[in-house]
């Protein structure tokens, strides 16, 4: 997959009120670190870092001044909706280097064993891997056609393409294929919800009121 | 069955307010799909009950169904024609304190078009603006 390139800025104001004045202007700021060199503070552009991430793009190429130097999104903050970005956290890497990096979970297929009656569970939405930088992934496609009645997948049946490894618990449940439990009957339960009341642990002032009535 | 605590410290409580935006419980977690609100205030034990209904109803056992708040805070109210005075009134009903961004419901393993349906079934039921959303990119 080839690396998109993002032209960037250094930005010289710290602080909250710089970095709202940025944002006003279509920027969004963030830092550059990794490698043992001394943190590099950044304004994006803001529409292009959105696509990118959304995208489901790890990897792109920085260029500053001239200079080009890969990065992984480490880390992003959103505002309180989760619809606008706030800060991206950047990690200098190498193509050839090894990170691990959590990629979405795609299940493909309709499981066997739901001609059967049976409800596919996700347990995980999302898995952690290891793999060279410029062999992130955008998601892993996980086949779940063949599953059974009963049937669990571990982590370590999770198919992985060549020169990715898991780095998670092998034995931890991604998904399974059980039959749906039944809801407890809700007219009898209704009911006795409307009289019920939740147990008082502070049996002083209890005491108290008992003794008051 | 109206959700409520199982065991609290005091039945009734202050007021209070609810001021500020949601920093916690502000993205989807469980499933893949979520209800958030753009209001913040207060989402009565029915309510929520009724918006578990209406989602689990459209669904037919299709997909989960997450319920992300709670009604931890009672509320208390006065008899009808009762004079002021001889203190508090007992507890009426329980409420969940909700903030703007607040995830109230979740979806998972169903397409996104259901989802969507679900949960403007849901939407219907609350008291406030929602919206909705999905899970936000990994890194």
């Amino acid at each position: 997959m080839e690396i998109p390139t993002i032209t960037v800025e250094s930005r010289k104001a710290a602080g909250s009120r710089a970095a709202a004045r940025l944002r006003k202007d279509g920027k969004l700021p963030a830092i550059l670190y990794g490698h043992e060199r001394d943190p590099a503070t950044l304004a994006l552009n803001y529409k292009e870092v959105e696509q990118l991430i959304f995208g489901g793009v790890h990897v792109v190429n920085l260029t500053m001044a001239g200079k080009s130097q890969a990065c992984q999104f480490k880390d992003a903050q959103w505002d309180h909706l989760g619809k606008h970005l706030i800060h991206v956290d950047m990690l200098r890497v190498d193509l050839n280097e090894r990170v691990k990096v959590t990629v979405h979970l795609d299940y493909r297929g309709t499981p066997a064993g739901a001609a059967e009656g049976g409800v596919l569970h996700h347990a995980m939405n999302e898995i952690e891997i290891e793999c060279v930088v410029s062999g992130i992934p955008e998601a892993i496609r996980l086949d779940v056609s063949g599953m059974k009645l009963d049937d669990v997948l571990h982590i370590k049946d999770v198919p992985l393409p060549e020169g990715i490894t898991h780095v998670m618990d092998a034995d931890a449940v991604v998904a399974s294929l059980k039959l749906p439990v039944e809801a407890p009957e809700v007219g009898a339960e209704a009911a006795e919800g409307e009289t019920a009341e939740p147990e008082v642990i502070a049996k002083g002032k209890e005491k108290t009121e008992e003794s008051e009535g | 069955m109206a959700m409520l605590p199982a065991r609290v410290k005091y039945r009734k409580m202050h007021r209070g307010h609810t001021r500020g935006n949601a920093t916690r419980g502000n993205r989807v977690a469980y499933g893949e799909f979520g209800l958030q609100v753009l209001e913040g205030g207060r989402i009565t034990a029915r309510q929520i009950e009724a918006g578990r209904m209406a989602a689990t109803h459209y669904l037919a056992r299709q997909g989960r169904v997450f319920i992300r708040i709670f009604p931890h805070k009672s509320i208390t109210g006065k008899p009808l024609e009762t004079r002021m005075g001889k203190g508090k009134g007992e507890v009426d009903h329980w409420v969940a304190l909700v903030k703007p961004g607040t995830i109230l419901y979740e979806i998972g393993e169903i397409p996104e078009d259901v989802a969507r349906a679900a949960l403007a079934r849901v939407a219907h039921k609350m008291p406030y603006r929602c919206r909705f959303v999905k899970r936000l990119p990994s890194l």
